[in-house]
């Protein structure tokens, strides 16, 4: 610990370049640090603050910083720098000089501790991201995937879950995604095995997403449904477990389900992760409108996501008025829209809901209307609308949607009365599904209160207490500024 | 050529002209012998490796299980049918290097048929998000979605209608087993949407040729409904009377259940 202050104190007056730098190089080292502290007193807590700090630090890499960092952090010559620094481009010499004078200075005592070789990866990985050079990007996360399967240590699994993320990115950016499934699978043995429960997490998630990219709903569901579930562990994994379990229903016809998953998932999902939360709602509003039932206004008109989120308005205003022709003429008009949302197939089952809704319309408003009529106001275009009329409200009667008689002689429908709900158990059955929900979401909050693991069990100290209390203070200003938290 | 596909060959040949002659049990036991003979190659699924003559291969491994679809079709067993197509759906999956089948688009749209007409209507649809949306112009696929949502608005004419215009004749099948299927659907509608029918028009709508096959019907599947005057009458009467009876159990273990969360909020 001595030599990294020593360090510091050496680098800050010998770093010659941009003022910008040595901040972040600072950083990353205070990064380093933790890391090391956590790796040693195992505490996993500490390096998910340290990679909380990175994600801050990304707008900042440069390859002059990496390269700095991965001399000081790696020992020089060894596979793991060699094969990272190659990935970066040899920018100024003369920056490379001062830097390898300075850390030539002192003796270097690097354990290269695992955790920091894989935090290695993990930056170097980001910076191509950003870089936008792909096919590295896909070479380097092999590389590092391939030296995460031989450590077995709880540490390593924060920092590998990122490397697994931009492994898939990575592929999935080049359009590769069904090469690397069998990969993914295997990794996911192993973390279950290793009792790794956030690899798992994100390597189902991962998964899932790679056969939802390719619409095999079948598999994705074979696999979902039989891969172990537990609490939990980080809230941007499960936010992308519920909206992926909710697309999964939404197909396989299950609407209250798909609502539930959805909406939480849109709910839970944190303020900056704006796109996600679009593609949340969009699904959302069509299972909505395929449960029956119209979302208000105010979804639409959310934040930053009108633009976004305007074709569906105009659908639900179709279902709404219950105007075939109109719905058909928005589903044409937004067709591009909805075929890259891929909820094409999803729009094309909501012509009948479009019928329903126009029929519910006509029942309440008129207490007897010839059939005739009806297929005149539900605009059925067909051979024979009379007949398809008197088909479809006679379905619509026996599946409830409607309270009505046919008279087939006269060719009428005659609805009947709507009696008094306050008189029968409906307002019961609402308060309770809002009471048990407040509840829920009680006892959730109860449960994800944090305590420090080893709390109980030892006296605390003046000086412990003060880390404590600083930590905490630190903590509480991170959920508060959720600044750029990552997704 | 290989002598082993050269075999084979023959042997779905005689198939073939066993098909046409509509001799099916003969059809069975050579498409068993097919079968067998197309494990010994180890081009096709599930090892996928690369013989010197695997296009071959799988294009005459392909027309086998098209054919064992078509005959499970004629044979009228759906089981089998459904066997034939799994097996058949990798080749349409992974190519590799296959030219497109002809067959491919009609035994795409028999199997959504199938789906539809055994009420599995999840996987329906589940099966068509994998196709890719230049199929759904297809006619044969095209006739399939549309029969599903007139299935599912309750436009039954539409549905019976749709027979006449098949786009192959395996589908007639499954054409007949959905209008019993609709027959029924129908049955159930106009049980609760109507008051009474005369015979006349309960004839017509459950398509019906006669009256005796009307009340035969009436008398195996609904023995609930009467048949008066020259009318049938739907039993409504148990309908009427309102349920004054409180749901006692519910409302009981909701209220426990509000009881227990309040008492643990500390």
């Amino acid at each position: 610990m001595t030599q990294d202050v020593e360090m510091k104190e050496q680098s800050v007056p010998s770093n010659s370049v941009s003022s910008t730098a040595p901040s972040a190089f600072q950083q990353l080292k205070e990064i380093a640090a933790l890391i090391e502290i956590g790796a040693y007193s195992r505490e996993v807590r500490r390096i998910v603050r340290a990679i909380r700090s990175t994600i801050q630090l990304r707008r900042k890499l440069k390859a002059s910083v990496i390269s700095a960092f991965l001399n000081f952090v790696l020992v020089p010559g060894s596979e793991a720098h060699s094969r990272l620094s190659s990935y970066l481009p040899k920018e100024d010499v003369h920056d490379m000089e001062v830097d390898t004078a300075s850390s030539t200075t002192q003796v270097p005592v690097k354990h290269s501790l695992p955790e920091l070789e894989i935090y290695c990866y993990l930056l170097v990985l980001k910076f191509l991201v950003d870089q936008k050079r792909y096919n590295e990007a896909k070479a380097c996360s092999s590389a590092g995937i391939a030296r995460v399967k031989n450590l077995n240590r709880r540490t390593v699994d924060v920092i590998a879950s990122r490397l697994y993320f931009y492994y898939s990115l990575s592929y999935e950016l080049t359009g590769d995604l069904a090469e690397i499934r069998g990969n993914l699978l295997a990794l996911h043995r192993i973390a279950t095995l290793r009792h790794d429960e956030l690899g798992q997490e994100t390597l189902l998630n991962l998964l899932l997403r790679n056969y939802l990219h390719y619409n095999l709903y079948d598999q994705a569901e074979k696999l979902r449904s039989k891969a172990p579930r537990f609490e939990a562990h980080s809230n941007q994994q499960f936010c992308r477990y519920l909206f992926y379990l909710g697309k999964i229903r939404t197909i396989q016809l299950e609407y209250t389900d798909a609502k539930d998953s959805l909406l939480q998932a849109a709910r839970k999902a944190p303020a900056s992760a704006l796109g996600f939360r679009v593609q949340c709602n969009k699904w959302a509003v069509i299972v909505r409108l395929l449960l029956g039932e119209i979302p208000e206004r105010t979804v639409f008109m959310q934040k930053g996501m009108e633009n976004a989120l305007r074709p569906y308005f105009e659908l639900t205003n179709a279902v709404r008025i219950g105007d075939l022709k109109l719905f058909k003429t928005v589903a044409e008009r937004f067709a591009s829209t909805f075929s890259a949302d891929r909820t094409n197939n999803l729009i094309v089952r909501l012509r009948h809901n479009v019928i329903r809704t126009g029929l519910r319309n006509i029942s309440i408003s008129y207490s007897q209307i010839s059939l005739a009529d009806v297929a005149k106001k539900l605009k059925l275009d067909s051979a024979n609308p009379v007949a398809d009329a008197e088909s479809i409200v006679a379905k619509a009667i026996r599946d409830g949607a409607i309270d009505a008689t046919l008279d087939h002689a006269n060719g009428r429908m005659i609805s009947k009365e709507t009696g008094d709900i306050y008189s029968t158990n409906e307002p019961q059955i609402a308060f309770n599904s809002r009471i048990a929900f407040c509840l829920n979401m009680h006892n959730e909050a109860v449960r994800a209160l944090r305590f420090p693991p080893n709390s109980h069990k030892e006296k605390e100290s003046a000086e412990k207490r003060r880390e404590r209390q600083q930590q905490e203070q630190e903590l509480a200003k991170h959920i508060a500024e959720e600044d750029d938290d990552e997704f | 050529m290989d002598p082993k596909i050269t075999e084979l060959s023959q042997l779905f040949e005689r198939f073939k002209a066993a098909f046409v002659r509509k001799d099916f049990d003969t059809c069975a036991k050579f498409l068993s012998q097919l079968k067998v003979a197309l494990t010994e190659f180890k081009s096709l699924p599930p090892l996928f490796e690369e013989t010197p003559n695997a296009i071959q291969e799988r294009t005459l491994a392909r027309d086998i299980y098209e054919h064992a679809v078509f005959l499970s079709v004629k044979i009228e067993d759906q089981e089998a049918l459904e066997r034939d197509f799994f097996q058949l759906k990798p080749y349409y999956t992974d190519t590799h290097g296959l030219q497109p089948s002809t067959q491919e688009q009609p035994i795409l749209g028999l199997n959504l048929l199938r789906l539809l007409v055994q009420n599995r209507i999840a996987e329906f649809h589940t099966e068509l998000e994998l196709l890719p949306s230049s199929a759904l112009e297809n006619p044969c696929i095209k006739h399939a979605i549309e029969l599903e949502q007139s299935f599912m608005e309750g436009a039954y004419n539409r549905v019976l209608s749709a027979r006449q215009t098949v786009p192959h004749e395996t589908y007639v099948y499954f054409m007949d087993l959905l209008a019993k299927t609709v027959r029924d659907e129908i049955a159930g509608c106009s049980e609760k949407a109507y008051d009474s029918l005369s015979i006349n028009d309960a004839r017509q709508m459950l398509l019906f040729s006669s009256d005796q096959d009307l009340v035969k019907y009436i008398e195996e599947e609904h023995p609930e409904w009467e048949i008066r005057n020259g009318f049938v009458f739907f039993q409504r009467a148990k309908e009427s009377t309102p349920c004054k009876e409180i749901p006692s159990l519910q409302l009981i273990n909701q209220t426990l259940s509000y009881a227990r969360e309040l008492e643990r909020i500390v």
